[in-house]
């Protein structure tokens, strides 16, 4: 069974995700002052930038070879069911940021507790997808 | 209540195969679904809502419960 339009974007997404954060933690832990510092921010907006750009390309690409870029109520209820997923991580998440807030001194471990979760959330997210469209939703 | 563990079964890939070979994109386009969902649903990985199941009929002039069947077990 070929790929659809909709499980190659998802492998895009997973891998661009790994890529771009993998690098961003990468350089900014372990972490050398209580609070975010200019130069993390800086970081930071060069991933996001890079996680658009390759996944516009990639997209565009993706359409460009797969022509079917059609969905259908398959492929929303595989998406319902894996945000609903990685909801329940990203709640975890935030719960964790609030108290790694009360127990640390400044904004660093708060704000990249906070953005760890939400990558793992669309980790999840992304990840059960895969699985639902191989194993059945 | 509780859960039940049975299936849904069909026959689609057998009215298919009797239509003259006709493809899961063919069929696929007819009923308004994508060539996955077609074999999802012949692999009896996903059940179809019932206006599909009921597009997929129409598409082979027969009778909902001829293509789809339950197995309790």
């Amino acid at each position: 069974m070929g790929l659809s339009f909709r499980e190659k974007s998802l492998w895009l997404m997973l891998a661009s995700l790994l890529g771009v954060f993998g690098f961003y933690f990468a350089v900014v832990l372990p972490p050398e002052a209580p609070n975010v510092m200019p130069e993390q921010v800086a970081v930071f907006a060069l991933a996001v930038v890079m996680l658009v750009v390759v996944q516009i390309v990639g997209h565009v690409a993706i359409a460009i070879v797969d022509r079917r870029t059609d969905t259908d109520e398959r492929d929303r209820l595989i998406t319902l069911k894996g945000a609903r997923n990685s909801g329940f991580v990203l709640a975890t998440g935030a719960f964790l940021a609030l108290c790694a807030a009360l127990a640390t001194e400044g904004n660093f471990v708060f704000m990249h507790v906070l953005l760890a979760f939400w990558v793992l959330a669309e980790i999840v997210q992304i990840g059960s997808q895969l699985i639902m469209y191989r194993r059945g939703a | 209540m509780g859960k039940r563990s049975g299936r849904l079964t069909n026959e689609v890939r057998a009215l298919r195969s009797g239509q003259g070979g006709m493809t899961q994109q063919d069929l696929a386009d007819r009923v308004g679904v994508t060539r996955q969902t077609i074999n999802a649903i012949e692999g009896n990985k996903y059940s179809p809502s019932l206006e599909v199941a009921f597009r997929i009929a129409r598409v082979f002039s027969v009778p909902l419960e001829r293509i789809f069947g339950y197995d309790e077990n």
